[in-house]
């Protein structure tokens, strides 16, 4: 199938559903400071791109830095957990119990720790997606056929030659499954920071459009941020094609 | 020759194998049959250097008289099923052995190369495992094991997953391939038929605790055995096993 024909019912409901919106808003004659049409959002959107797009830059830099770092780091540990699995039983109940501290708590926490600067957004778009990341790989490395680990070790490899050959190429499905979750909170992450406190980025366009009562700019600014996940998906897509080996692994983007 | 020294397997205070020894002579098919549960496979994976956590094993593995460390460099192992790694084509798959012991991709390729057609293989270098048949599949995790070119192969079950014809082919085939380039090997099999079919002697197990109950060695040269030729062998197989598991 392909991935038009894949896509069409998604983008006909996204489609029915804009323009349901459209339509209420003409229709109902609903103020625009409450609710403006999509039609209105757009203009607004096309009229403020310059300042828009400078703070949707300055998301995606946040974003970028630490969503990669993030999926180092998940790599990292993801490894030194496999090796130690004492330390993974000591360890993911504390990641567990670290997921379960609200965001609207922490972000104006980091700001007071660590600024206004670069470190307390990236430390937020890390605390909150490198544990999907983090899951799905050690998941993935569980999955490996016993038979793969049996086949290299009766060869002689070393458990690192087995952990590369074997166990990290069975995570790569679990992996980019984690991955995209993640990618998915990257930005919002993102955003959070920068509502609790921020010189640029979305998410003080957002909350000084919301101040002043522009509704347009507020929306304008969500339909940039998602547009900021949409490609942040399509870079995972994109490298998930190049790296892809196999039929096997066909659909699972 | 290779000997299993008083080989016990327990799990936890099961045990699942007791004080079994065999050998394997050189050149020699050897079919190791019984019930499923009597500890075949643990014996194999044991022998290959890969008991399963939880399983704790107390025995000797002899190579020629001498002491011989597990995993040993001279057993090549194939694990039930074909285990051929999807995200390799069946060049890459074939190679594995080489490459881990040392060889480079390249040079792996090169050696495997000349293989793929007298393995029936011609065409598929590049092909990855899911885009191609079960016994084609077969025969490319064969062609990993040979290529390795170890003294003795373990075979776990290879042809379980095949569907009857197929298997009767690949037994067939396998036969011909040994015969070409004769080696010692520990075929596992709960299939009767097969052993009858490749083996030059066939031990048989017993399970709780799993132990060797029979060595029978087979007279019959292998291009000359027809099922009627065999179906006394059979029939004491099959006595064996009926009559060990109604204890």
């Amino acid at each position: 199938m392909s991935m038009l024909s894949r896509s069409l019912p998604t983008l006909l409901i996204a489609a029915l559903l804009l323009a349901a919106w459209e339509i209420y808003c003409r229709q109902s004659g609903v103020s625009s400071l409450v609710l403006p049409a999509l039609l209105d959002v757009l203009a607004a959107l096309w009229q403020q791109r310059v300042v828009i797009g400078g703070h949707a830059l300055a998301t995606a830099q946040v974003a970028g830095v630490g969503f990669g770092l993030s999926v180092a780091f998940a790599l990292v540990t993801s490894v030194l957990l496999y090796f130690t699995p004492w330390l993974q039983r000591g360890l993911l109940p504390i990641f567990v119990a670290s997921q379960t501290v609200p965001l609207v708590a922490l972000a104006p926490l980091m700001i007071l720790w660590f600024g206004f600067g670069l470190l307390p957004k990236v430390l937020l778009v890390i605390l909150v997606t490198f544990f999907p990341m983090l899951l799905s790989l050690l998941s993935g490395y569980r999955q490996t056929p016993p038979a793969f680990r049996d086949l290299l070790a009766s060869m002689g490899a070393a458990p690192l030659t087995v952990f590369w050959r074997a166990t990290l190429p069975s995570a790569r499905a679990p992996f980019l499954a984690g991955l995209r979750i993640s990618a998915t909170y990257a930005i919002v992450a993102t955003i959070f920071a920068e509502y609790a406190g921020a010189r640029h980025g979305l998410g003080i366009y957002i909350l000084s459009a919301k101040n002043n009562f522009r509704a347009d700019l507020v929306l304008a600014a969500v339909v940039m941020s998602a547009l900021l996940t949409l490609a942040l998906l399509g870079l995972i897509w994109l490298a998930d094609h190049l790296t892809r080996r196999g039929p096997q692994e066909r659909g699972d983007a | 020759m290779l000997e299993i020294h008083g080989l016990t397997v327990t799990a936890g205070a099961r045990p699942l194998v007791a004080d079994l020894s065999l050998q394997l002579a050189d050149r020699q098919i050897t079919a190791l049959i019984g019930p499923s549960g009597c500890g075949k496979t643990s014996v194999l994976k044991w022998a290959a250097g890969i008991l399963p956590a939880g399983l704790v094993a107390q025995g000797r593995l002899v190579l020629d008289g001498q002491p011989a460390p597990r995993p040993l460099r001279a057993i090549g192992y194939q694990p039930q099923g074909d285990a051929l790694f999807p995200w390799l084509t069946i060049a890459e798959n074939a190679g594995l052995g080489l490459e881990v012991a040392g060889l480079s991709r390249r040079a792996a390729r090169a050696q495997v190369a000349p293989l793929f057609a007298p393995f029936g293989l011609a065409g598929t270098e590049d092909q990855f495992p899911a885009e191609l048949s079960g016994g084609m599949r077969q025969r490319a995790a064969f062609l990993r094991t040979i290529v390795q070119d170890t003294r003795f192969v373990l075979l776990d079950e290879p042809f379980s997953a095949l569907d009857a014809v197929t298997r009767m082919r690949m037994q067939d085939w396998l036969a011909a391939q040994l015969a070409a380039a004769p080696r010692a090997v520990l075929l596992v099999t709960h299939d009767l038929h097969e052993a009858a079919r490749l083996a030059d002697r066939i031990l048989v197990m017993a399970a709780n605790p799993g132990r060797i109950i029979a060595d029978i060695p087979v007279a019959t040269p292998r291009p000359a055995r027809s099922a009627a030729s065999m179906a006394g062998l059979h029939e004491t197989l099959k006595s064996l096993l009926l009559e060990e598991n109604s204890r």
